[in-house]
């Protein structure tokens, strides 16, 4: 945006005569120049590279990173200051950072510690692969180690020679930003925080000075200051403005960008409901999230306070987990759903309950486990046998309203305590210990379950231990740690600073279970919700009471599996869901109550169906009004809103046009000399819409004659005499004004004008010619000057080419330079060869 | 040199011709410069010695108008044409219209330069040597078949009109103010003459080729030119003191740096021409941003447009410049070319002007445009 100003001025008018590049402007004047334009490259540069702290761990890499940016800087001042050519200078940018970078990191594999050999290449190649194993194998933060520093070091060289190449050579600083998004967007899609707020003023504050350097030092500034209008700053704060809207507006419209593989925009989206593919990604993110998203409603038999599961995570191996479909075993058909293992428990516990998904969206549909039947669902669901997870296969969950059947065993302590048979039947996925896994939590669970010698005894050891005061529950610290996410080094960290949210301590209880022999999964879904106040009326249960979840309750956690039993939930996240009977310890003094933010909330005697006020009985699965005129009302608000856009943009052209005209004929708006040469512009652009456009070699006069011939005034001695005589005058006045003597032209115009303003006649005049130029114009013409006004469109159409055209018009100047220097270079040698 | 023979100089010249040293600076005569003409007395003026014209040249108003710029702009006149056509007719018409001295040079190959200049003769009678003034000193010269004089002789007639002044024996005499050489020639029969090279030809304003009159004027010009000398009817309208308060009022338009930056960039344009062996001279420039002056003023305006300029380049370019031998092999001539030039190069209107901005954009660069003319 700010960057169409400046082209257009390097390309007014005034300078066609002598078409100044910007480059060689540079090199003729340089003084300070090459400096300053450098030093605010290195900020820029160096500002956008802190931000990558996070994305690398610690700060050790930044020494090197800041060094290369200085080096290959300096060198590239050095090269301006000599006034080489453009070229040149980006390759000695290129050079520069050959050396420095086989300075730090080649130096004992090199000549002279700085050019590059043979050994040279080789260790490159080794860097490098160790670089791609980091990439591909490790999640952020990574460990600096010498192949991504070196990396990350060549990318910083190459964006300083890139930001200075298109400040600079091509004159484009305001371009430059390219550059420096390039390095900003890394950090931006990894880290959790995204860019960081001191990364982001500095880089931001080194771009202003590369824009500010090249406007100061450019060859033409005192036109540039000459045209310096008083709206300019209004005008930054519109286009401000209107960037600022569109980003608010445009991002929940543009699709697929807050879900599938991109999932990291939903941080931006402040009315989006949904979890991608994985649900672990955008777990730390949904509970950070300060709104309640994805509201989902449910009423239930169940006794307990009720854990929505979504889909589980049995895998742990590598660095990023993610819910396996087993798609190839899946089953279709959800009425009836079979747990796969055997339950030899004499009591079952069933309960039902009634659900309503609303706004949320994922592929995976929430039930309370373990799920036997599901009814009312539309579209076609699958189930996986092993897990129990119900996914989509042509439907999603939004908008679902449906009945589940669940049906467990009535856990005791005492049942689980005797369910020590040897685990049989269920897939070696539960069992199997990851790779992999750090030491301290391979001695952490060794060392909390050395005295219990049961399955049992020993889950609860882990829960014990993960809900004890040591460890603290915080969304932040992870994030702040640089160890948000999952993955086994994520957990290692955990344990170290023992602060992190539900996913660390059910992953952490998970994983040591397994280690211990338990198998275990992460399940993931919802923690209980909040009663409503509202009664929802189930088919053969009577009212029932009705609960929430939004995104702030996205939970994680742990299923171990008993022999006989079944997949049994555990809670070690501190003050987080309910921690049920059976994994209460009866000597622990935690209990139920240690979750004291929840204790309120939680319906310790929900089925016992609390008498609440209930109004009629809701339909069957009613879900709340509320939900219900939300989700109605927010399609309607987008089309309203959709439309107004689409209104705004169609008319868009024609508020533009009138709005020009207006500015250039309101009296006062400019100074009173300028009347003449802002009814000449409104005139030529008024020709423009009705299809008269002046021609760049045309004099006003000509243009004039040709206008008024062309008939699109009508007759002259006709009844738009007045028109014709009104173009006259418009035409003498500019003349006077652009060709006349400067004093006295003025004096004339005013002393002449006993009748009005100068401006006020003008108006008439123009408003003369409009009559007249509608009048004889066909249907189509007016209409198009009216909404689609070639003046205005032409502009827009040469503002967004003026990138293209700059560009190509460099590329071949470029061409020209590399053809003439491969000229004199043979000439040169056939010289030495001769002489 | 002694003093006495100035004296004497003076004194042998015919009344009114204040025959000045070198002494007095050039553009003033008699030593003091003229007052510039107002507005109105100006156009009165103008009209008078146009209409004058008009009545014995029918149907050549703009060679007219030409002409008399061409005079308004201290600048000589070369009018090129077939035999019969009104040429010499023409020269003598301004000349007379105009109350001032007038002289007339038939060229011939025999024609020497001291004929052109004058010759210092010994005067035995006084027994000192007396500067007969030659052909060259009237207010208007007319140069008839310039063309068929020898080298030499033309050389003498073009130092008197680049420098307004002789030099014989070593000593300089400067002509009067207003001076004018209208001189002609003919385009045809070519043999045993001496065209004029382009250096000299670079010392003409402007070429004007009358071209034969339209059907009516032809008409009107037999009946009415049938018995008498058009000529004859033909008196002075204004004074030479008139003509030089004209020259000062032209002197004094005013030009903006819009109307300057627009003739440079025509001069530019001709010698980047791919078209073009040899390009305006900024003598020419200079030459042509006078000539547009004077057009400007004799439309009653004080300042120039862009138009004047356009108006009025072809025929002062047009006689400069050399075609390249290729662009002279597709048809191409003077005329054709410098009217192609005008067509490409941008009329820059203010910077503030957005629109104009946008005609700046895509008229970038005329050197480029015009290489490779359409």
């Amino acid at each position: 945006m700010t960057m169409t100003p400046h082209r257009a001025d390097t390309s007014a008018p005034a300078l066609v005569l002598s078409p100044t590049d910007p480059g060689q402007g540079a090199s003729r004047r340089v003084g300070p120049y090459p400096w300053a334009m450098a030093a605010a490259v290195a900020v820029a540069v160096s500002g956008a590279a802190m931000s990558l702290n996070g994305v690398l761990g610690g700060w050790a890499w930044y020494m090197p990173a800041v060094t290369t940016v200085i080096v290959v800087v300096t060198a590239m001042a050095l090269l301006r200051r000599v006034r080489a050519q453009p070229l040149l200078v980006a390759a000695g940018g290129f050079i520069s950072l050959i050396l420095i970078l086989t300075f730090t990191f080649f130096r004992r594999n090199s000549i002279a510690g700085f050019i590059p050999s043979g050994e040279t290449t080789d260790m490159l190649g080794q860097y490098v692969r160790r670089a791609t194993e980091t990439v591909l194998a490790e999640s952020a933060p990574v460990a600096p180690n010498v192949g991504i520093v070196l990396v990350t070091c060549a990318v910083l060289g190459l964006v300083v020679i890139l930001v200075d190449a298109l400040a600079v050579p091509l004159g484009m600083p305001a371009t430059s930003g390219l550059g420096l998004i390039a390095v900003l967007v890394v950090p931006a899609m990894i880290k959790p925080q995204s860019v960081g707020l001191l990364a982001f003023i500095i880089t931001a504050v080194g771009y202003l000075m590369i824009v500010g350097c090249s406007q100061w030092f450019s060859a033409n500034r005192l036109q540039l200051g000459a045209g310096r209008n008083p709206g300019q700053f209004k005008r930054a704060a519109m286009t401000g403005g209107v960037a600022l809207l569109a980003t608010l507006l445009l991002q929940p419209l543009i699709p697929g960008f807050d879900r599938g593989t991109f999932p990291q925009g939903s941080r931006l989206n402040p009315w989006g409901s949904s979890s991608g593919l994985n649900p672990l990604i955008s777990l730390g993110n949904s509970l950070r999230s300060p709104t309640g998203e994805g509201r989902i409603t449910y009423a239930s038999t169940a006794t307990s306070p009720l854990y929505l599961r979504l889909v589980t995570v049995d895998r742990f191996d590598g660095e990023t987990w993610a819910p396996d479909n087993r798609d190839d075993t899946r089953r279709g058909g959800v009425a009836r759903l079979d747990p796969g293992h055997e339950i030899n428990a004499t009591d079952t516990t069933r309960s039902i309950t009634s659900i309503n998904t609303g706004q949320f969206t994922s592929p995976y549909l929430p039930v309370p486990y373990a799920p036997a039947g599901v009814n009312g669902l539309d579209g076609s669901w699958s189930w996986d046998p092993s897990t129990l997870s119900i996914k989509g296969v042509d439907a999603n969950s939004h908008s679902q309203q449906y009945v589940v059947v669940s049906a467990m065993p009535t856990l005791t302590a005492d049942l689980l305590a005797r369910s020590s048979a040897r685990v049989r039947g269920i897939s070696d996925d539960f069992i199997r210990p990851p790779e992999g896994v750090p030491d301290i939590v391979r001695t952490t669970a060794d060392t909390i379950t050395r005295e219990s010698n049961t399955s049992y005894s020993k889950a609860l050891a882990i829960q014990r231990y993960l809900r004890s005061a040591e460890f603290t529950y915080s969304l932040e610290s992870p994030v702040q740690g640089g160890y948000d996410g999952d993955g086994l080094s994520v957990l290692a960290d955990f344990l170290a600073q023992k602060s992190g949210f539900c996913i660390h301590y059910a992953s952490a209880m998970a994983i040591m279970a397994r280690l211990e022999g338990i198998p275990s999964r992460i399940a993931v879904g919802y923690a209980p919700g909040r009663p409503t106040g509202k009664t929802v009326s189930l088919a053969g249960q009577g009212a029932l009471p009705e609960y929430e979840v939004d995104a702030r309750d996205a939970h994680a956690w742990p299923e171990l599996y008993f022999e006989g039993l079944g997949w049994v939930p555990f809670e070690p996240t501190p003050s987080r869901g309910f921690l049920p009977a059976y994994a209460t310890e009866s000597s622990a003094s935690g209990g139920a109550s240690t979750n004291q933010n929840n204790d309120d909330l939680i319906p310790s005697g929900a089925a016992s169906g609390a008498p609440l006020p209930s109004t009629a009985p809701v339909p069957l699965p009613g879900g709340g009004a509320g939900g219900v005129a939300g989700s109605q009302l927010l399609p309607v608000l987008y089309g309203a809103l959709g439309i107004l856009l689409l209104g705004l943009l169609l008319a868009s052209p024609r508020l533009i046009r009138s709005g020009l005209r207006s500015r250039r004929l309101r009296p006062g708006s400019v100074a009173s000399d300028d009347t003449a040469l802002q009814s000449w512009a409104e005139l030529r652009d008024l020709a423009i819409d009705y299809g008269v456009p002046p021609r760049p070699s045309e004099t006003p006069r000509h243009f004039s004659a040709r206008l008024r011939r062309s008939g699109a005034l009508g007759e002259e001695d006709g009844r738009d005499g007045a028109a014709h005589r009104a173009v006259n005058s418009l035409v003498q006045d500019f003349e006077r004004r652009e060709y006349g003597r400067p004093l006295r032209a003025q004096a004339a115009l005013e002393g002449s004008r006993p009748g009005g303003t100068p401006a006020s006649i003008a108006a008439a005049r123009i408003e003369l010619i409009i009559a007249a130029l509608r009048a004889n114009a066909r249907r189509l013409v007016k209409f198009r000057a009216s909404w689609l006004p070639p003046a205005v469109m032409n502009r827009w159409q040469s503002t967004l080419g003026t990138p293209f055209r700059a560009v190509s018009r460099h590329v071949a100047a470029w061409r020209r330079a590399a053809a003439r220097t491969l000229i004199r270079t043979r000439d040169g040698l056939r010289r030495v060869r001769e002489g | 040199m002694d003093p006495q023979r100035h004296i004497t100089v003076d004194e042998a010249l015919p009344e009114g011709q204040g025959l000045a040293v070198a002494a007095a600076a050039a553009g003033h005569v008699n030593g003091h410069r003229p007052a510039a003409m107002r507005a109105e007395a100006f156009h009165a003026a103008s009209e008078r010695i146009l209409t004058s014209i008009n009545t014995v040249i029918d149907g050549k108003a703009d060679a007219a108008k030409l002409a008399l710029t061409v005079l308004l702009a201290q600048g000589h006149l070369l009018l090129e044409d077939v035999p019969g056509v009104g040429k010499t007719l023409l020269a003598k018409t301004l000349a007379r219209t105009i109350d001032c001295s007038v002289s007339r040079i038939q060229f011939t190959p025999d024609l020497l330069p001291s004929d052109v200049t004058g010759v210092s003769i010994y005067n035995q009678a006084s027994r000192l040597f007396e500067f007969r003034p030659g052909a060259v000193f009237a207010n208007i010269v007319i140069g008839d078949e310039i063309n068929r004089a020898s080298a030499k002789t033309q050389s003498a007639l073009l130092e008197c009109m680049e420098e307004h002044q002789v030099t014989v024996d070593g000593d300089s005499y400067h002509l009067d103010e207003p001076f004018m050489v209208v001189a002609t020639q003919n385009p045809i029969e070519m043999e045993g003459t001496y065209p004029l090279p382009e250096a000299q030809r670079d010392r003409f304003m402007a070429r004007i080729s009358m071209g034969y009159p339209d059907k009516d004027s032809e008409i009107e010009m037999l009946e009415t030119h049938q018995a008498t000398s058009p000529l004859a009817n033909v008196s002075a309208v204004v004074t030479a003191a008139d003509v030089a308060a004209m020259i000062t009022t032209v002197q004094q338009v005013y030009v903006s740096q819009a109307v300057k930056e627009y003739t440079v960039a025509i001069g530019r344009a001709t010698r980047e021409s791919a078209l073009l062996r040899l390009g305006a001279s900024p003598r020419s420039l200079l030459q042509l941003l006078r000539a547009a002056k004077a057009t400007a003023a004799l439309e009653g305006r004080d300042f120039v447009l862009p138009d004047d300029v356009m108006g009025i380049a072809e025929s002062v370019l047009a006689h400069r410049i050399i075609l390249d031998r290729k662009a002279a092999g597709t048809g191409e001539n003077p005329h054709s070319v410098i009217r192609g030039i005008l067509a490409k190069i941008p009329v820059e209107q203010n910077v503030a002007l957005s629109s104009a901005r946008l005609a700046g954009q895509r008229g970038l660069d005329p050197g480029q445009t015009l290489r490779n003319p359409s």
